[in-house]
């Protein structure tokens, strides 16, 4: 007998293909539910679920042409369509390497392969009811991104289960690595490989490695597990991450061609492809990679402006001006209504200006520069580091060194502990055969900002919080974007407001601070810390 | 591409892969039309699509075989081996083929601890199964067993019947152990069951250890007993 928690459910059936539909919605109605909808493809299926809420959806994975079924599933998630409670079951004819370890965000509860009859599906389904209604606390936390809660949830789950479920280990390791916990993450995978090479735990010893600096050892881990298990991609994409941030782009070139080989619908990876493949100068695999990107989110809301302006200046490297021109205005076409409208037409007008430079206008180089500027002086505080550094480059091309210097300088003040971005800045710099005055740039800047964040902490700890907080206010005006320096400026509020009273400026100016963090980073691990000291206990 | 470029294999293969599309919406159909005869009390025309339905599911079953031995054997089968509770697998092979056995009135046991975990290929495990379970559906007087235990550091899968068992011959000969493709097991058999299954046993690696296929009589009733052993 199908239980009450699955005859009540509301079950949404997708798929293009009729007979199918039919098929699939006859069963589950034979299940003895009653509240069944059927949709014929991904925009069908998103129009129902923007205005339903379903229990189950029960989604082909190949729907013909436009959205295929993980898209509509990240497009439902990204919306919020569904809830967490939702079960979403992917029927698929075939097993794909995509499934394993796509690098789909948001996986599915289920992959269904087909033939499907009526006691699969139901045996699934009511399985499924199960295990959602005990992972739903941790889900529910992971959603809010209070990793620290969800980790405490599934501590607890392991207690219950006797620290057997594998299910739950992999949240919390994902958890672990997600929190810093790089020691108890290790401690975690070594313990599950002791008894057998695992892929996802030899995967994620190896992220803690590569976290660590450890690259060596990152890719020894990352290398047995593709020996072991060639279809474990994540472990390619890894790996080609640890080469490249070993300094071996060739290395991890090849690493990504051939994951793309066994996987090739990954956005993700075949714009890790298109960047690794430019920086190499192989233009032709880059172009090829980046059209891929784009072509694979052709349908989706989600869709990449990185690889579209990447693009652009790969074709203008292989000296094609009219083609990189055409896609710079599809570009502004495409995302002029997207929520990063304005650094994307920022990023486009200053390759713009690039391509015209490269070839020979240098007037409409010089036009496009200036909208650069424009649109910069008007959205200073939204220009994302990626905006920065798309600038830069252009104003490099253009022979204007010290505005592209000051630019950059800014941006390492304003992320002096993002050494990947450091990284990038550098290899700007590299690619202008600056390399020396790069590394100096950047060590200076660092510098900077590491000495103005100590002297705000050091008076805070004399006691001196108004002090500190005017020190850090100013700094602020000139680095608007600096985490830490919010962060350091919102710890001096709370002091002094504990020395001197609460104030309702001080309160105003803080919660300003925390909220503008949590935009730019809604996973920083201050910010819960701060918010629970601001809340009375107990006021969630 | 070109016309010459098109591997006669690769040709099979995306046949294979839309013939099986086919069967399973006839599989879906015919389902239907049993369970409307049942509802009505039609038995001798429930009696006959079982078997139509059983053969379907054979040449099903078949189909998706032949379909990942050429993806394994073109290293293009996306192989995961991942933490599986047994106990589903076996839910699910049964869920399968229930309605197949509920025509021929057979008795299915399982015997497997709930907690029962071992690390496979769930999709590839669930053909082998469901090789196996078509083998004991066709040589059974009436009872079937499935048996999983962790021993040894191995998974022991076990498929046991009550019928005859296998031949001599078959026990005898090394080759059937090691399954080579091609040979007459069973009457009508081409070999592919147990090839298949073989191969997928031996996909499963474990630092040196390999899985395995084995054929043998005895069990808990002397018949037929297919085991697969995975470390």
């Amino acid at each position: 007998m199908p239980s009450a928690a699955l005859t009540k459910a509301k079950v949404l059936v997708v798929d293009d293909y009729q007979g199918m539909r039919t098929i699939l919605r006859d069963l589950v109605r034979s299940m003895g539910v009653t509240r069944v909808d059927t949709a014929a493809s991904g925009r069908d299926a998103l129009n129902h679920l923007r205005t339903n809420r379903y229990d189950v959806v029960i989604c082909d994975f190949n729907l013909g042409i436009g959205l295929n079924g993980q898209q509509v599933l990240d497009e439902a998630r990204l919306h919020d369509y569904i809830g967490v409670s939702t079960i979403w079951v992917m029927v698929t004819a075939e097993k794909t390497a995509e499934m394993i370890m796509g690098a789909a965000e948001a996986k599915p509860d289920e992959y269904l392969l087909k033939p499907i009859n009526q006691n699969i599906l139901e045996g699934r389904l009511e399985r499924l009811i199960v295990k959602k209604q005990a992972l739903r606390g941790v889900e529910e936390a992971l959603r809010g991104r209070d990793y620290a809660t969800a980790l405490a949830r599934c501590n607890q789950l392991l207690v219950a289960e006797g620290g057997k479920a594998p299910e739950i280990l992999r949240i919390k390791s994902d958890l672990l690595l997600k929190l810093g916990d790089y020691d108890g993450a290790k401690t975690l995978f070594e313990s599950v490989l002791a008894a057998r090479s695992v892929p996802w735990a030899r995967t994620g010893l190896g992220k803690v490695y590569f976290h660590q600096g450890q690259y060596e050892m990152a890719r020894s881990q990352f290398r047995q597990v593709l020996e072991e298990n060639r279809m474990f991609i994540e472990a390619a994409d890894w790996l080609a991450k640890t080469f490249d941030a070993m300094g071996d782009k060739p290395q991890a070139q090849q690493v990504l061609q051939a994951a793309v080989k066994l996987s090739p619908n990954s956005a993700y990876r075949q714009r890790a492809l298109g960047e690794t493949a430019w920086r190499n100068g192989a233009l032709d695999v880059a172009q090829g990679a980046f059209e891929k990107t784009i072509q694979i989110s052709e349908f989706s809301s989600n869709k990449h402006p990185a690889a579209y302006v990447a693009l652009a200046r790969v074709l203008s490297d292989s000296d094609s001006p009219e083609e990189a021109l055409k896609l710079l205005k599809r570009t502004n076409e495409v995302f002029k209504d997207s929520k990063d409208g304005v650094n994307i037409a920022i990023q486009a007008a200053a390759v713009q200006s690039a391509v015209h430079h490269k070839a020979g206008q240098a007037e409409e180089a010089q036009a496009a520069m200036a909208q650069v500027e424009a649109l910069l002086a008007s959205h200073a505080d939204k220009a994302s580091p990626q905006t920065a550094m798309e600038v830069a480059q252009s104003m490099l091309a253009l022979g204007r060194k010290e505005q592209a210097c000051a630019l950059m300088r800014n941006l390492v003040k304003s992320h002096h502990e993002d050494a990947q971005l450091s990284g990038q800045v550098q290899e700007l710099f590299e690619q202008a055969q600056m390399g020396e005055e790069g590394r100096t740039l950047i060590a200076e800047s660092r510098e900077e900002a590491i000495s103005i964040n100590n002297q705000g902490v050091l008076l805070g700890r004399q006691g001196q919080f108004a002090e500190g907080a005017r020190l850090l206010r100013i700094a602020l005006q000139n680095l608007p974007h600096s985490e830490v320096m919010m962060m350091n400026l919102c710890g001096l509020l709370i002091g002094q407001m504990r020395a001197e009273g609460r104030s309702d400026a001080l309160l105003a100016e803080i919660m300003g601070l925390l909220e503008r963090v949590n935009e730019i980073n809604p996973d920083n691990a201050k910010y819960r810390q701060y918010m629970a000291l601001l809340r009375p206990a107990g006021g969630r | 591409m070109a016309q010459d470029d098109i591997s006669f294999t690769d040709l099979m293969a995306s046949s294979i892969h839309d013939m099986k599309n086919s069967l399973n919406v006839q599989i879906s159909a015919l389902e239907k039309i049993a369970a409307q005869c049942k509802a009505h009390g039609d038995t001798q025309d429930y009696t006959d699509l079982g078997g139509v339905i059983y053969q379907a599911n054979r040449m099903n079953a078949n189909l998706i075989q032949l379909l990942s031995l050429y993806k394994l054997d073109k290293a293009i089968y996306p192989v995961d081996i991942a933490e599986c509770p047994v106990a589903e697998l076996v839910e699910d092979a049964l869920a399968m083929y229930r309605p197949v056995m509920a025509f021929k009135d057979i008795g299915v046991e399982v015997d497997c601890d709930a907690g029962c975990y071992w690390y496979l290929d769930r999709d590839l495990m669930a053909g082998v199964l469901l090789n196996a379970l078509n083998n004991a559906f066709h040589y059974t007087r009436d009872k079937i067993r499935i048996a999983a235990r962790i021993d040894g550091g191995c998974l022991e899968l076990r498929v046991e019947d009550n019928g005859q068992g296998y031949p001599a011959h078959m026990l005898r000969d090394e080759r059937v152990n090691a399954s080579a493709a091609g040979v007459n097991f069973r009457t009508g058999s081409t070999g592919l069951g147990f090839y298949f299954s073989a191969q997928v046993a031996r996909v499963h690696r474990n630092g040196g250890r390999q899985g395995m296929l084995i054929i043998e009589n005895g069990g808990a009733w002397g018949g037929g007993c297919f085991v697969v052993r995975l470390p």
